[in-house]
């Protein structure tokens, strides 16, 4: 077990290299320069710089060179810092890249864990029902109802949910996170949040109920025909306890499994979402330094991303073999 | 020889022919048709996407009233007058100066007998953009989901046919490939295409070619624990032993056995690839005004809020061809995985 740890770990940290080389040479790449930027900014604000400013700036920001060497060079700097754990400092923000992300990661983290709690108490219910009702108008109607929910699109919806709710109805504030003209605090902060986030976890959880309740349902079919119910409901057992106690528990083993998958999309934050309600979240953020083109942040979000991802399938690999005692690790 | 060849043409229907007559023999490309279409749920869905095609690709033929970035100038034409007087030969005239100050674009239009769905911002009909919209999202889906297809199984098939380093050197690119981050990744190449000019029509082509060389991991991993687990089979031991050439053997023997599931997996991610596709268009990164996407024609309500909130006819029909057309390939790529399934007795 520990050899395949050691040895899953050590293809992550080539995966995370071979990713973080593409998305350096693509982001040098990009024609959007952060420097070009802020001195047309400067330009408008009447003050003229002089090219050896520029220059000066350039070689801090350490983008004098744009050849395929300085490119590689550039890399090579960048990966020599991250050893030290330093992801250097975000140009638009003007913070440390780690700190940005911290400071953003919350508000993204809570309407991803609400949303996912809610997801799993509604979808796995209807899951079983619908597997235990096969074929029946039950089993339709849910069935239906979440493909409609899968097929929705994000942004679509959620300024459906925008314009209905908070715009009409009027019962929820429509964009950001506080309300600014108020200024609460303890208690009555935490009820502000709860109501600006209402929305956009709720366009999560329904967009999200149909992958998970399609999965408990397929699993539970699969179960559900095997022998051993067969031999349960034979002994005479209660239909309830059947499928409460024998089924459901088997059912849960890859539930359990792809809870380990989510932790991605836990913490990486949703760009659409959060740009339809303005809430200032991590892939907002993201986003707005992407359209300047803020090297160290794009880099460290990424990165963050990518080895989110890759901890997220080896700890789903790993659950597999906790949760059920019949898989074994061959690698 | 002709002969021969007769007797054999006659004896086959009998060789078919079950001997009890209330057994109907079926063969296995009859029996999944037929659970397919019993199917309510699949038939809705099928009719959905042909649907959808016939009003994007016949729609703008058989009205042809409007273009796609066409504008409609025969808003309320506005005039401004002023009194003016003057003076001649000590009496006093005075009269009305009239002026038209130009056809103003008849923008926002609610919906009536010229607009079917009324004009957006610019004046366009919504109606006609819609069609021209669906063309793109719908092609462009198609074609993305097939490239990543044809890519899947040419490398995943390679790699669990050869197995050893062709293999491990494959699998691990479909490694760093997977755990790219798709979505920032497109973000960055955008601003490149940016860069490069690209015309405004053809932006969302090159991005959705950058999305098929990011997402065919996912395909050449089915592909490839597919064909190691058809690898062991019996039959591929037959194949082996009869000499069969290595080509023979992956496209006549290893391939058909990988369709069921490759057409599910196509089917169901047309779908989701059309949402990728809105999503593009809809941050302004894919189809770009005055062309038009179903998700560009969505994009307008981020900007303003007046649109949001009172044209619902400028931005809710394009959402709702995006659910139509999902929900038709979900639909169908459902019933197909049931249909397909062996297991299935219904």
């Amino acid at each position: 077990m520990l050899k395949y740890i050691v040895k899953r770990l050590a293809l992550a940290i080539l995966i995370l290299l071979g990713v973080s080389l593409i998305i350096y040479v693509l982001i040098r790449c990009m024609p959007v320069s952060f420097i070009e930027g802020k001195i047309a900014e400067m330009n408008q604000g009447g003050a003229t710089i002089p090219e050896e400013t520029v220059e000066n700036m350039k070689k801090l920001y350490g983008l004098e060179d744009d050849s395929f060497m300085g490119i590689l060079k550039g890399y090579f700097n960048w990966l020599g810092k991250l050893v030290r754990f330093d992801f250097g400092t975000s140009f638009k923000y003007g913070a440390p890249v780690i700190d940005v992300i911290v400071d953003h990661m919350g508000v993204s983290f809570a309407v991803a864990l609400i949303a996912t709690v809610f997801e799993f108490m509604i979808a796995i219910p209807l899951g079983i029902t619908a597997a235990t009702h096969q074929y029946s108008i039950r089993d339709y109607v849910v069935t239906i109802a979440v493909m409609i929910g899968i097929s929705l699109p994000s942004f679509f919806f959620g300024q459906v949910l925008k314009d209905f709710l908070a715009n009409k109805l009027a019962l929820f504030p429509p964009s950001g996170l506080v309300d600014a003209t108020a200024s609460n605090t303890g208690i009555a902060l935490l009820g502000d949040y709860f109501m600006h986030m209402f929305i956009p976890i709720l366009t999560v959880v329904i967009l999200s109920i149909g992958g998970r309740m399609r999965m408990t349902r397929t699993n539970m079919l699969e179960v559900l025909n095997s022998d051993y119910i067969r031999t349960a409901r034979a002994k005479g057992l209660r239909e309830s306890v059947v499928i409460n106690k024998h089924a459901f528990r088997n059912t849960l083993i890859p539930l359990v499994t792809s809870l380990a998958g989510l932790l991605p999309s836990l913490f990486s934050g949703a760009i659409i979402t959060e740009q339809v309600f303005d809430l200032p979240g991590i892939g907002n953020v993201a986003f707005k330094a992407m359209m300047q083109a803020d090297i160290p942040f794009i880099m460290g979000y990424n990165m963050f991303l990518a080895l989110l991802s890759v901890m997220g399938v080896l700890l789903a690999d790993l659950m597999y073999v906790i949760v059920d005692p019949r898989v074994k690790l061959t690698k | 020889m002709s002969q021969e060849n007769e007797k054999v043409v006659t004896s086959k229907p009998e060789a078919t022919e079950p001997h009890d007559k209330n057994v109907k023999l079926l063969s296995p490309g009859r029996m999944v048709a037929r659970r397919f279409f019993r199917s309510k749920l699949s038939m809705v869905g099928l009719l959905m996407i042909v649907g959808l095609f016939l009003f994007c690709w016949l729609g703008p033929i058989i009205y042809p009233v409007w273009g796609e970035t066409q504008q409609d100038f025969s808003g309320k034409t506005e005039y401004t007058y002023s009194l003016v007087t003057y003076e001649e030969n000590g009496e006093t005239h005075s009269f009305y100066q009239i002026v038209e100050t130009g056809k103003e674009i008849n923008s926002l239009a609610a919906p009536s007998k010229d607009h079917i769905l009324g004009t957006d911002k610019d004046g366009r009909d919504v109606f006609t953009r819609l069609m021209y919209g669906g063309r793109i999202s719908l092609a462009v889906s198609f074609i993305a989901v097939f490239a990543i297809n044809v890519l899947g199984v040419v490398l995943g098939g390679i790699s669990g046919y050869f197995g050893g380093v062709i293999d491990d050197v494959i699998m691990r690119i479909c490694d760093i490939l997977m755990c790219l981050p798709g979505f920032p990744i497109l973000l960055i190449i955008s601003t490149l295409l940016d860069a490069a000019n690209v015309a405004a029509n053809m932006r969302i082509y090159f991005l959705m070619a950058f999305l098929t060389l990011f997402s065919w991991p996912g395909t050449a991993r089915l592909v490839r624990g597919q064909i190691l687990f058809l690898r062991e089979q019996e039959y591929m031991v037959a194949a082996e032993a009869m000499g069969y050439s290595t080509s023979r053997k992956i496209f006549k023997h290893l391939i058909p056995n990988v369709m069921p599931q490759l057409i599910v997996s196509m089917t169901l991610s047309l779908g989701s690839m059309i949402l990728y596709e809105a999503s593009l268009s809809y941050l302004n990164m894919g189809v770009r005004a005055p062309f038009a996407a179903w998700g560009t024609m969505i994009n307008i309500v981020a900007e303003d809020s007046n649109i949001l909130q009172n044209f619902f006819n400028v931005w809710g029909p394009p959402g709702v061809c995006i659910i139509i057309a999902v929900l038709g390939f979900n639909f169908v790529g459902d019933g197909l995985r049931d249909a397909l399934d062996p297991k299935q007795r219904r």
